[in-house]
């Protein structure tokens, strides 16, 4: 992965998570104002039922009080003080007075307990309501919440109040009230999306009829049953949320208002039911919109990210194509980063590394000429000293012979001048040498045999692997068969092959074994001569192909640079391995088809470690 | 039997003439003795009317005798109107004329008497002490009309004698009479009132007695009222389904409050009124009902007569006890007759309630006025009207 497209996906992955934080800090601010909406609106109508609750109690007070104080209840009372009152003259006269004052419940009851008259059950006179006439003050209760069995309705609800009226030392009892049912839901002025529901408790297990919308059963009550029996075993619970559909929309959120007795018994609950589908809704629009954002967000930061990247990255990718050439031997590469910063800093420093290099290099290769020009100087001055010294020598001998022996002077001149040529001889011999090493011609190429050439080679030198007089050099061929024919000069190859097998006659003075072995490979023809004589020092081995540099005793120190100066021409390497005491084995690579302009491959000094 | 005085009348002796109104509760759509009503109030009512028409007292041969009254108008279901007969074996009627309203309501007949605008209407037991009090002179008869639970036969929830028996042991019949009949009637436990058999008394189960009750003899229920405390659950599904006729309130009225009663008694009642196509055949309870109220009214004072006709107008009860409809021979003694009444009351299938009266309202201007008893007829043609004149 490249710097920029790790730069690009950082910068991205920085902008999805800042992103992503943010949409979702605003989904949770959003749900929480939403949710604390919903629980000010429940908050609302719960106040609102308790107030309408209180109102209605007290009305239903009031009511019960007038009746009481009502100048019929009064006669009733004072007729029934008497020992043979007649209580069934006033059997149904809580029906009408009911009515009168708007109640649904009116029961008078007597100092016994028994009722003596029922506006919702009329034929429950005589029929004992012995919790009227238990020790209360009803006057400080005011009003409670009861169940009443009806015989037309059933069990329902009520808000009641007891009010009494005493004639003499016996009392009469006025329960009143008013039906806690749907009427009462109805009178609830409700917000938009809230609905109220009343479960009346009335039986052991959950009913369906028993809650109540404003216009009676609701139709829901089957499927509000988990709800409300949730509600009853844990009645001042958290809000209960319950879809209605899969849909989210769809879902509504419960709260609970427990509705207890006079004795603290759960009677029934208020459930408000406050739809989400508005919250919902809202809430998905604005996620549908930050998602949109979002998105536009990332792709706007993606293209600001790779931006932002190439900004970033252009001067190293300069930076790094300008290693590259460097690399390349393109030591001259120069880099130009606009702006400031440590960019450019590392550029300047970049290009004055490059400089250095560069004037390092023309330093060394300077060096290098001189060093080279002085061990020219030196092997040609040690090249021409030895023939130089028996001319001088001849010479004098020619100049002593004509002062003291002139009569030997013929004879010393003769042997002299034939000195004088052989030496003159001798020294046009090694300026041969190295005029031949400064005109190291071009390469012909034609299709050769590498395996022929080198069968050629080894048939030259088989005599004097074994000529008289020196140990036996036993030559091993280990010649690849299938190796296909390459581009070469073949005068210039043999030149080199021979090369290769005089130094290793060179450094087998005592024989060994010259082993000659070709492979192909990848399209690249391989050739190892490998000799087992003395072997080669890491140094030596470094400077082998150096021209003028020799170990031998008489050697010119132009043979191996010749070999590596032909395997270069065609396009090849040539690396040497040896090891001290094992001997020395020289590896020449070359293409089969050599590039059009020959290149010159480093030498690669490869040393076998012992052990 | 007439329990209201009578104002001061300005003349003692009888004299022709007048118009007299009569307001009745059922409507009367045929009067063809051969064509029976279904509703048992349309059929008494017509056969009333026919009663003033033909004379039954020269026995089978006077079928066809002409009565007191001629008609001289009808329209079905509104009004009769019936003439004087000139020529009456008996004796020519005292008023010219009657002019039967029919299908009045009860609210409609007490309002017209205490206006002046009917002399003679049938009043509802329960609104007895109402006329009085708004000053309407009262005639009552003796109790002649039985109020009873009869069980199905055909109901296999009400086969069980015991739940029967302590239905009938729950029975509050003087709270009853009290409240719901406001006195006007008798707590009932035979097949036949006091005063006919003479025997009824036997029947009383302990705490009640035949004879009119007083509201401190009613002894209060010692059981819950509707307002409960948190209590044991009644059952919610009721083993009897009790019906009565929707168009009676005070069956209505009644059938609710043995409900109370059998409830706190710890047995599971409910009642539903009879469906509108069965309201008018209620000897035989529809199925889907275990029991129903019954109203039969003594076909004759006389306690044999009576008893056969009761056993002719529930032959289910008769066949349920093993007697024969008619099988109560004409030479058979009051023993007898309590005997069988013992026998038919034996498993409960019927359990008497109330003895009812029949209550009529008066005007002022009504004289000779007698409670018809049981199998008799109204006696309009002994009536005269005071201040009409002939």
């Amino acid at each position: 992965m490249t710097f920029r497209a790790k730069l690009f996906w950082v910068f991205s992955l920085a902008m999805v998570l800042s992103v992503g934080l943010v949409a979702a800090g605003v989904i949770v601010v959003t749900r929480r104002a939403f949710a604390g909406l919903n629980t000010a609106h429940s908050d609302a109508l719960v106040a609102q039922f308790q107030r309408e609750f209180g109102r209605r109690g007290q009305e239903v007070v009031d009511r019960v009080k007038a009746i009481a104080e009502d100048e019929g209840t009064t006669k009733m009372a004072i007729d029934l003080s008497r020992p043979q009152g007649d209580v069934s003259i006033y059997a149904y006269d809580a029906r009408g007075v009911s009515q009168s004052h708007q109640l649904d419940v009116l029961d008078f009851v007597s100092a016994d307990g028994s009722i003596i008259s029922s506006a919702e059950s009329p034929n429950h006179y005589n029929v004992k309501m012995d919790w009227v006439t238990q020790p209360e003050d009803w006057a400080a209760r005011g009003y409670f919440l009861m169940r009443i069995d009806t015989e037309s309705s059933g069990p329902e609800l009520a808000l009641l109040a007891v009010s009494t009226v005493r004639v003499g030392d016996k009392d009469l009892y006025v329960v009143g009230g008013q039906r806690l049912g749907k009427e009462f839901l109805a009178s609830l002025v409700l917000p938009a999306g809230m609905r109220a529901f009343l479960y009346l408790n009335l039986d052991p297990a959950y009913q369906s009829l028993d809650l109540l919308d404003a216009k009676g059963p609701a139709p829901e009550a089957d499927r509000l049953q988990s709800v409300v029996e949730g509600d009853l075993r844990q009645p001042s619970g958290p809000a209960t949320r319950f879809l209605w559909t899969p849909d989210a929309a769809s879902a509504e959120e419960f709260y609970s208002l427990p509705l207890t007795g006079r004795q603290g018994e759960l009677l029934g609950i208020l459930l408000v039911g406050n739809s989400q589908r508005e919250a919902v809704l809202l809430e998905r629009h604005i996620v549908y919109l930050a998602l949109i954002v979002v998105g536009i967000g990332l792709l706007v930061g993606a293209i600001l990210s790779w931006w932002a990247a190439a900004r970033v990255t252009r001067p190293v990718t300069q930076l790094a194509q300008g290693a590259r050439e460097v690399a390349a031997g393109n030591w001259s590469t120069h880099v130009n980063v606009r702006g400031g910063g440590e960019i450019r800093e590392l550029a300047g420093a970049f290009n004055q590394m490059t400089q250095q290099l560069i004037e390092q290099r023309e330093r060394l290769i300077q060096a290098e000429r001189v060093a080279a020009w002085r061990e020219l100087a030196r092997r040609l001055a040690h090249e021409l000293k030895n023939p130089l010294f028996p001319l001088q020598t001849t010479v004098e001998n020619l100049q002593r012979a004509r002062e003291q022996t002139p009569e030997q002077f013929d004879e010393v001149f003769r042997e002299s001048t034939a000195i004088l040529l052989s030496e003159i001889e001798n020294l046009k011999a090694i300026v041969g040498r190295f005029s031949d090493f400064a005109k190291m011609p071009q390469p012909e190429l034609a299709a050769l045999n590498l395996n022929d050439t080198v069968r050629g080679v080894i048939k030259l030198f088989e005599a004097q692997f074994s000529a008289v007089g020196r140990p036996p050099i036993t030559s091993e061929l280990h010649l690849d068969e299938e190796l296909p024919a390459i581009q070469a000069d073949a005068t210039l190859l043999n030149r080199a092959i021979e090369n290769l097998v005089l130094n290793a006659m060179d450094a087998m003075p005592a024989g060994g074994v010259l082993m000659l072995r070709t492979s192909h490979k990848n399209g690249i023809v391989s050739l190892e001569v490998s000799d087992t004589g003395a072997g080669l020092t890491p140094e030596e081995c470094e400077r082998v192909f150096t021209p003028y540099y020799t170990t031998k005793q008489h050697g010119t120190g132009l043979g191996l640079a010749i070999v590596q100066s032909v395997i270069s021409d065609h396009g090849g390497r040539i690396t040497v391995e040896s090891e001290t005491g094992v001997g020395t084995s020289f590896h020449i690579d070359l293409p089969i088809q050599p590039p059009h302009r020959a290149l010159v491959f480093p030498i690669v000094f490869e040393k076998k470690l012992e052990a | 039997m007439l329990i209201a005085v009578l104002p001061a009348r300005s003349a003692r002796r009888p004299h022709f003439g007048g118009t007299l109104r009569v307001d009745v509760g059922a409507a009367v759509n045929s009067l063809d003795s051969a064509v029976a009503a279904s509703d048992p109030a349309e059929a008494a009512a017509e056969a009333q009317i026919e009663s003033l028409l033909y004379d039954h007292s020269g026995g089978a041969s006077s079928q066809s005798a002409p009565g007191a009254f001629r008609l001289s108008a009808w329209e079905p279901g509104k009004r009769v109107a019936l003439a004087a007969n000139e020529d009456y074996r008996g004796g020519r009627p005292f008023v010219d004329s009657i002019e039967i309203a029919t299908a009045r309501s009860p609210r409609d007949r007490l309002l017209d008497l205490e206006l002046g605008k009917a002399d003679v209407a049938e009043i509802p037991p329960d609104q007895t002490r109402r006329a009085t009090d708004g000053g309407v002179r009262v005639s009552v008869s003796r109790p002649d009309e039985l109020l009873a639970l009869v069980f199905s036969a055909a109901s296999a929830a009400a086969q069980d004698a015991a739940i029967r028996r302590s239905i009938a042991s729950s029975m509050d019949r003087v709270s009853m009479v009290s409240v719901i009949f406001q006195k006007t009637g008798e707590p009932a436990s035979s097949l036949l009132p006091q005063w006919s058999s003479g025997t009824a008394f036997l029947f009383s189960p302990p705490g009640e007695s035949a004879g009119p009750q007083s509201s401190a003899a009613a002894s209060p229920s010692t059981s819950a009222s509707s307002m409960q405390e948190p209590q044991p659950q009644i059952a919610s599904s009721p083993a009897l389904v009790l019906g009565y006729d929707s168009a009676d309130i005070l069956e209505q009225s009644v059938a609710e409050r043995i409900v109370v009663i059998a409830r706190e008694s710890g047995i599971a009642i409910a009642a539903r009124p009879f469906p509108p196509s069965q309201q008018s055949s209620p000897a035989a309870a529809p199925i889907g009902f275990d029991g129903r109220l019954v109203r039969w009214t003594m076909p004759s004072p006389h306690p044999r007569e009576a008893l056969a006709g009761f056993l002719a107008s529930f032959p289910d009860l008769a066949a349920a006890a093993q007697v024969l409809p008619a099988g109560l021979p004409a030479s058979a003694s009051p023993q007898d007759v309590y005997e069988l009444q013992r026998k038919l009351l034996s498993d409960s299938r019927i359990i008497p309630l109330v003895w009812l009266p029949q209550v009529y309202g008066l005007s002022s201007r009504v004289r000779d006025w007698s409670a018809p008893a049981p199998g008799e007829g109204w006696p309009l043609a002994d009536v005269w009207l005071a201040g009409d004149a002939q």
